[in-house]
């Protein structure tokens, strides 16, 4: 029933990748936190959420990805989430999230 | 000298058997028999001063008339202390010298004989020596009682192996004691942290039910039901709702969800719920109230630990016989109508932002009219995202095709069939669930047929 919850960063010259993969709960945020944290931010960077293989994302995963958008405006870098699933951007849509972050489908991600 | 004669008796009689076998011719036997006899007492009166026990003979009056040596020494007086002087009574404690004067003299005049008496002999020196006391009336010819013959041994020993075992009783004692005492404040701890833990889970259910109203008001032309679920019974829940008297007819209502669960989210519950409602009267306008609630959470908490709620907020205005509705929304589900025609749908009030994400947000509204046997039933998400027996969680689509097949009903029934739905979901409800419906009563039906 729970899958576990799979980070990968890597870089790019126009910023960073960050891969999330499983599910994004209450038990799993901290760590979705803990990787935005480590992650080296310049001004004008842009760091690229990749949701493609998100199962599932409770309102403290809804949080982790608010906080991580403060993280990066907070150095002067964007946010954008890429391959969001359905489920997701319907929560999103509800929540007005999607006039908070940029979301752009799959193939943006390998830009 | 009764004493002396008897007792030498016997050592007599051996010496004079000895001599007799020597009268066998022989020299041998005369020999070590001559030896064996030196090995023995060589009198009487040796074995009677010298003996391992005292020996004591009084007059029928109780002064000590003859004393051998080995009690002399024993009671560090000398003879001449004693002799005609004391009595046997004034040797002993005070305790003794009442036994005796009770028990051991009656019981001795009556039986002419007392055997094995434990007492206690009091020295010069004022020690104690504990003794066994055998006591014997010696008669005359005439059967009169002459004087008391009295044997006296040493039970020094066999007292300090009685307090020996007295003291590993007491020893014992004790440990038992000790073992019980650690044991009842074991208890006592245990029994401590039980009444600490039900102070803490009194305190909780206080600060929970702090957050709701307690019985929702009645309004007049209109039945309100609400249900509220705990997720667990020791965490606080972040879902809320309220409905209150704005004036003029008008009332004011509102339902949310703050993010996160435990004690930091029932103070943003609390906090969010009496913003609410300070601010709806105010101004009986949903979206100033979600406007100022945003304020208050936004200047609060941003950054790396953003607490927000969503929440759905309206007024209520009688107007003839139906109910006018508006609603706001942050960021929450919309509402969803249940039509006294048997229709279902939702009143979508898409784009409203989450409260207290952004410093100013666009709040959305929507309007509707409640006639009489339409239901409004306002939810948080604990119900959409409950997960299902099946596996996969229940939608809000799975929630209209629910609603379909329940409408028409009233604010009641709507709440009671719910709170089943809510309950088959068992442990797949793994979220606080709010449930508030607001309906317009049917006109003139029994509430069998609703």
């Amino acid at each position: 029933m729970t899958t576990t919850l799979t980070l990968t960063t890597r870089s790019i010259p126009t910023g960073a990748v960050l891969t999330v993969a499983g599910d994004l709960d209450h038990d799993s945020a901290g760590q979705l936190r803990a990787a935005v944290d480590a992650i080296v931010l310049r001004p004008g960077d842009l760091l690229t959420v990749d949701l493609t293989d998100l199962a599932y994302c409770d309102s403290t995963g809804i949080t982790a990805l608010i906080a991580a958008r403060n993280h990066t405006h907070t150095h002067g870098a964007d946010i954008a989430l890429t391959a969001v699933p359905s489920t997701t951007l319907r929560i999103l849509g509800m929540l007005g999230l999607d006039q908070l972050f940029p979301i752009h489908p799959a193939s943006e991600a390998d830009a | 000298m009764m004493c002396e004669t008897t007792d030498g008796g016997p050592e007599q009689d051996i010496g004079a058997d000895s001599t007799d076998a020597g009268g066998g011719g022989e020299d041998a036997n005369e020999a070590e028999l001559a030896q064996f006899s030196a090995l023995l007492e060589d009198s009487a009166e040796d074995l009677y001063e010298h003996a391992p026990c005292g020996y004591l003979s009084t007059l029928m009056d109780g002064r000590i008339a003859k004393i051998n040596t080995t009690l002399v020494d024993w009671l560090g007086y000398t003879r001449a202390q004693l002799l005609g002087r004391k009595r046997f009574a004034d040797l002993l404690t005070m305790g003794g010298k009442l036994y005796h004067e009770t028990h051991f003299a009656p019981l001795l005049a009556m039986q002419g004989q007392v055997s094995g008496i434990a007492l206690e002999l009091k020295a010069a020196d004022g020690s104690r020596l504990p003794v066994l006391v055998t006591s014997q009336v010696k008669t005359g010819s005439d059967g009169q009682p002459m004087l008391i013959r009295t044997t006296v041994v040493d039970a020094r020993d066999r007292r300090a192996y009685e307090n020996e075992l007295l003291r590993a009783r007491r020893h014992a004692e004790q440990v038992g004691a000790q073992a019980e005492q650690a044991r009842a404040e074991a208890e006592h701890a245990r029994q401590a942290a039980e009444i600490e833990h039900a102070r803490l889970r009194q305190v909780m259910a206080i600060l929970q039910s702090s957050l709701l109203p307690p019985e929702l008001p009645r309004v007049p032309g209109m039945e309100a039901a609400a249900y509220y679920h705990t997720a667990s019974a020791d965490q606080l829940g972040g879902d809320f709702y309220d409905l209150f008297a704005l004036g003029q007819g008008q009332w004011g209502f509102f339902l949310g969800d703050v993010c996160g669960k435990g004690p930091q989210a029932a103070a943003i519950t609390s906090l969010t719920r009496y913003t609410l409602r300070a601010a709806f009267q105010h101004a009986s306008d949903p979206v100033a109230a979600l406007d100022t609630l945003n304020t208050a959470l936004h200047d609060r908490y941003s950054g790396a630990d953003p607490r927000y709620c969503t929440a759905i907020a309206g007024t209520l205005s009688p107007h003839g016989g139906t109910l006018r509705v508006t609603v706001a929304s942050g960021g929450h589900p919309p509402a969803l109508l249940l039509r006294g025609d048997g229709a279902a749908e939702y009143l979508p009030t898409p784009g409203g932002l989450l409260v207290g994400i952004m410093p100013h947000p666009h709040f959305t509204t929507a309007t509707t009219v409640l006639n009489p046997g339409d239901t409004m039933l306002l939810y948080t998400d604990g119900l959409t995202e409950a997960r299902t027996a099946d596996g996969p969680r229940y939608s809000e689509d799975h929630l209209h095709a629910f609603a379909q097949t329940l409408a028409p009903a009233g604010a009641q029934q709507t709440i009671s069939v719910l709170t089943g739905l809510l309950e088959s979901f068992g442990n797949g409800l793994d979220d606080d669930t709010a449930l508030l419906a607001l309906g317009n009563p049917a006109a003139h039906t029994d509430p069998e047929s609703a």
